[in-house]
This record gives C-alpha cells, sequence and structure tokens, in this order.
C-alpha cells in the first residue's frame, strides 16, 4: 500500500514539476516564434519570415541603444571585477570581525527594491555632478554586480584551500608571483563567470537605466520600453529576442565556467 | 613587506568605500529629498531651504493608499501562489528527480530569471492579447464569449508577478529541502510517524527557514515591482512602483516621489521584521508540539 502511494505521488510531483517548466518557458518560446510574425499586427500570426530582424538592425535609435548598451555594460563589469574580487578574496581568506557587517551591507544591496536604488542614483549623481551618460549607467548599474561578483569570487575562494599558495611560497615564491602564477589562475573561472554575469546584469537592465539615463544615452531596453506606447510592431519582438540571444550566450558561458572550474578544483586538490 | 601590516579588511575597501559612497549616501538623500519643495514649473532644482513634512501628506490621498493597498494585496498573492506552485516543484527536485539531472534542471530554473525582465513582460503581452491566439482558441472552443480582455487589468499583473518571481521562490526552498538528511524522515517512519506526520512533523519544520527567506524575497521584490505592472497592468494595473516613477519623471515632482518610496521601504522594512519574529514564534511552536508528539 505504502509503495503504492509513494508511486503516485512521485508521478504527481514529477507531472507538477514539468508542468511549471513548461509555463517557465512557453513565453519565451512565443516571444521567440512571434518575432518571426511577417504581419503588420504582431498579435495575429500571418506568414513566416526575418524581415523585422532587418528592419529593426537598419533602424539608427536601435543600433545607437544597442552601442550605449554595450558599452555601459563593458565599464559597469570592470568596475565590478576590480572591486568585487579583491572583496570576494578577503571575505573567504581573511575573515574577521569585519566579515559579518560586510555581509550584511552586502545582502541589504542585493535586496533593496531597484527602484529605491535609483532613486537614490538620480539624486546624488545630479549633486555630484556627473552628467556623463554611460558613466551614469556603469556606475549605477555597478552596486549590484560588485556584490554578484564578490559573492562568486568568495565561493570559489572557500572551495579552494590555501596549500598550493603555502607550497608556493615554500619553494621561496614572492607574494607577489605567487598571486599571479597560483591564485589568479586558479580563480580564473570565477573572475569570467563574474565578468559575464554583471555584464548580463547590466545588458538587461530598465529601472536603474531609466531614471539615471541622459538625454541622447538611451540603453536598448529603455528604447524597447519607450516603444510600448507607440503600439507594438515586429521589430520590438526582434530587439527583445536580440538582447535574449546575447543574454543566452553570456549565461551559459558564465554556467560552463563555473560548472567545469568547479570540477577541476575540487578533483585536483581532493585526490 | 608593507602587506603583513595592512588590515585583514584592506581587499574590501575599495568595494565598501564605493557602496558608500554610491550607495549609502544616495539612498540617506531620498530621506531628505522627502521633506525638500518641488520646484517651480519653469524647472530648476528641488529646494531644501525649508524641510516639511507636507510631501508625506500628500502621500496619504485617495489615489496613493488605493494603488498601495493593490500593490501590497498583488505582492502577497503573488508569493502565495509562488509558494504552492513552488513547493512541490522544489519538492520534487530535492528529492525525486535523479541526482544527474539536478544540476540541468537548476540551471534551466534560474536560465528565465536572469533573460531580461522585459522579455517576460512582453512575452505575455503576445500571449493575452485580445486578437491573438490563445484569445481565438479559447473563444473556438467556447470557453470565452468575447476576446479575451485581461490585458491592463491587475489580474495581468497578478499574473505576470507570479511568472515572473516563481523561480525566486523555488530556488531557496529546494536548498532547504536539499540540505535536510534523508536519514532524520526514514527515522521517522522506523518510530512509527506517517508519510504525512513525517512531512508535518520533520521536513516541513526543517525547510521553514527557506520557506522563510524565499517568501521574503519575493514579497520585497514583487512589491517593489515597476516593469510588469508598466507592460501588463496599463493605467487600471497600477503598482506603487508606477506611482513613484510617474512622480518623479513625468511630474517632476521628486520629494513626493522620495516621500513614496520611503513609505514602501519602511513598509517592507516592517515585513521583514514581521516575518522573522513570524518564524521564531513558529519554531518555537512547533518544537513544543513537535516533542512529545513523536
Amino acid at each position: 500500500m505504502a509503495r503504492e502511494r509513494g508511486k503516485g505521488t512521485r508521478v504527481a510531483l514529477l507531472s507538477w514539476t514539468a508542468l511549471t517548466f513548461v509555463f517557465l518557458f512557453l513565453p519565451i518560446l512565443v516571444v521567440v516564434t512571434y518575432s518571426f510574425n511577417g504581419g503588420r499586427n504582431l498579435y495575429v500570426w500571418t506568414e513566416f519570415s526575418p524581415d523585422w530582424y532587418g528592419r529593426a538592425l537598419d533602424n539608427p535609435r536601435v543600433v545607437s541603444a544597442l552601442m550605449v548598451s554595450l558599452k555601459a555594460a563593458l565599464i559597469n563589469a570592470a568596475i565590478a571585477v576590480a572591486l568585487g574580487v579583491p572583496a570576494g578574496m578577503a571575505l573567504a581568506r581573511r575573515k574577521g570581525a569585519w566579515t559579518g557587517p560586510f555581509l550584511a551591507l552586502l545582502f541589504v544591496i542585493l535586496g533593496t527594491p531597484e527602484l529605491v536604488s535609483a532613486i537614490g542614483q538620480m539624486i546624488w549623481l545630479d549633486r555630484i555632478g556627473l552628467y556623463d551618460g554611460l558613466l551614469r549607467l556603469a556606475v549605477g548599474h555597478s552596486l549590484f554586480n560588485i556584490a554578484v561578483v564578490a559573492l562568486i569570487v568568495r565561493a570559489r575562494a572557500e572551495g579552494l584551500s590555501d596549500t598550493l599558495e603555502e607550497a608556493a611560497a615554500d619553494l621561496g615564491a614572492r607574494p607577489w608571483r605567487t598571486f599571479l602564477e597560483i591564485t589568479l589562475p586558479l580563480m580564473a573561472p570565477a573572475v569570467l563567470a563574474g565578468v559575464l554575469l554583471s555584464f548580463t546584469f547590466s545588458f538587461d537592465d530598465v529601472i536603474i537605466s531609466l531614471f539615471v539615463q541622459r538625454p541622447g544615452t538611451s540603453t536598448l531596453p529603455i528604447y524597447i520600453l519607450s516603444s510600448f506606447k507607440p503600439g507594438l510592431k515586429g521589430d520590438v519582438a526582434a530587439i527583445v529576442v536580440i538582447t535574449l540571444g546575447l543574454s543566452l550566450i553570456g549565461m551559459l558561458a558564465a554556467a560552463t565556467l563555473l560548472l567545469r572550474g568547479r570540477g577541476k578544483a575540487l578533483g585536483g586538490l581532493l585526490d | 613587506m608593507s602587506r603583513r601590516r595592512m588590515p585583514r579588511w584592506s581587499p574590501a575597501a575599495p568595494a565598501l568605500l564605493w557602496w558608500g559612497f554610491f550607495f549609502v549616501v544616495p539612498v540617506a538623500w531620498i530621506a531628505l529629498y522627502s521633506l525638500g519643495q518641488k520646484p517651480p514649473p519653469g524647472g530648476g532644482a528641488v529646494t531644501l531651504d525649508v524641510l516639511s513634512g507636507a510631501n508625506y501628506v500628500a502621500v496619504t490621498s485617495e489615489l496613493f493608499l488605493r494603488v498601495f493597498w493593490v500593490t501590497l494585496r498583488t505582492a502577497a498573492l503573488g508569493t502565495l501562489a509562488c509558494v504552492l506552485v513552488g513547493f512541490p516543484v522544489a519538492y520534487a527536485l530535492a528529492r525525486y528527480v535523479p541526482e544527474r539531472w539536478r544540476p540541468g534542471l537548476l540551471f534551466l530554473l534560474v536560465l528565465p530569471y536572469w533573460t531580461s525582465f522585459l522579455l517576460r513582460a512582453f512575452a505575455w503581452r503576445i500571449i493575452l492579447a485580445p486578437e491573438g491566439a490563445l484569445s481565438d482558441t479559447l473563444r473556438a472552443l467556447g470557453l470565452l464569449s468575447a476576446p479575451l480582455s485581461l490585458l491592463d487589468s491587475n489580474a495581468a499583473v497578478q499574473l505576470g508577478i507570479i511568472y515572473n518571481y516563481l523561480p525566486l521562490t523555488i530556488l531557496p526552498i529546494f536548498v532547504a529541502l536539499d540540505r535536510i538528511d534523508p536519514a532524520l524522515g526514514r527515522a521517522a517512519m522506523d518510530l512509527g510517524a506517517g508519510p504525512v506526520r513525517t512531512f508535518l512533523a520533520v521536513t516541513l519544520p526543517l525547510a521553514a527557514p527557506g520557506i522563510a527567506g524565499g517568501v521574503l524575497l519575493t514579497f520585497i521584490l514583487a512589491a517593489g515591482d515597476y516593469v510588469v505592472p508598466a507592460i501588463l497592468g496599463g493605467a487600471k494595473g497600477l503598482m506603487v512602483g508606477n506611482l513613484v516613477a510617474t512622480q518623479i519623471l513625468a511630474s517632476q515632482n521628486l520629494p513626493a516621489g522620495a516621500a513614496m518610496a520611503v513609505v514602501l521601504i519602511g513598509l517592507l522594512g516592517l515585513a521583514v521584521l514581521g516575518a522573522q519574529a513570524a518564524v521564531l514564534l513558529t519554531r518555537g511552536a512547533l518544537r513544543l508540539a513537535r516533542g512529545p508528539a513523536l
């Protein structure tokens, strides 16, 4: 009896899980499909056609927004790595009384509604006179991403023991040489994953961009948001799918790096 | 050589300074601006010469209170739905899915979450469109007599919120369930507890912190959401986020928007404290109840 009931539960739970995954992915599939809808009305399927992709990429406003998004995401990723990597290393290797409060601030930053952070940025960046559109976007996006990079690097550094570094020091390597030749290569997968994630988050960001942007430096998501008002055509779906493609490449690369890096590190150090 | 003498936290100092300058200080300015006065119609800056609570009086307007109530209700119902839908999924992932599939499925789970917010809200506009495929299908089946009219309403926002935050609820619950030693469940069964009782007396209390974490995260982010109501809600599906954004971006009334944001943060802070108290109380009560139960 018990086994029968267990089997029923199993089937029910697994079916529910499968349904939930369908629910999560169906909308994404719908957008991708409808971006190839040749008709004038996005919602009414008429015929398959990749025309909207060509038209979207012919639109100079789309191309300039795309460039703004890419540049801001790059500067943001550079800031996030430059500040997040040392912080993450220190969180794992130089623990002390400071770690608790620092982590508390980090989680407050991750948990604050983006809208609140965005209003603060808007007020403050105006007050300190930072009017460069790209820098405003990059600084605004970097706050969240520093926290993300620090957490990834911390997780990776905690998984590694410092025996290799100690061995290098015992063999006479100077601290900087140990750092360059041992620590950095070991941390590389986490750093690269951090770059890709912070790039992706910045590239997709809407709320902070909406508040800190200056005339002339609209990002792609802001362009998409603004084109909702005049009515939707296939070109918006095409742009959305292009951003999806770019984000997916970043995400998949980051995931591959993290998974592969973990396997190697554990395999290499535990054997 | 000098490396030895530096404090242990020195590598984290640049990040700390950056956050202090670009996060802590700006968020504090919101509170100050909420007491200021909006610039004259011609433009200019917010004046902080005379500080007053007048903006908070405006916040108690009928429209704001109604939208605030709708926001809290939408976020709370959305969170509840996320837990009801998500808990079985997290449970299945932790207990029933073969271990080698797990990393892949977890990755698939967070994948939609890490793609664009806009994309996910946008998709529902296509699906729910009155002249769209779903509407036509439902009418052909005779389930609907008029075109589907969910878009630009609170119902569409509710759906979008559930869709958006479901992965975020599932993950912490999965982590909590995954950490529970399966031996505990077997021990309870060996001691004569049925599956239902084992679930209620062992699994659920141990998973409680994870559930609370998921609930809190979902509720906070849903209550502060701007994108979903902006795209799916129209004029009838407004949430506080849209009201704040309209005050600041369209009406140029930064002080009023700041006051609304302060009220929002205050209420969310209260929710966090309330949830923590609830977890502590529940845990205490369960500990009392569990002792003699098994």
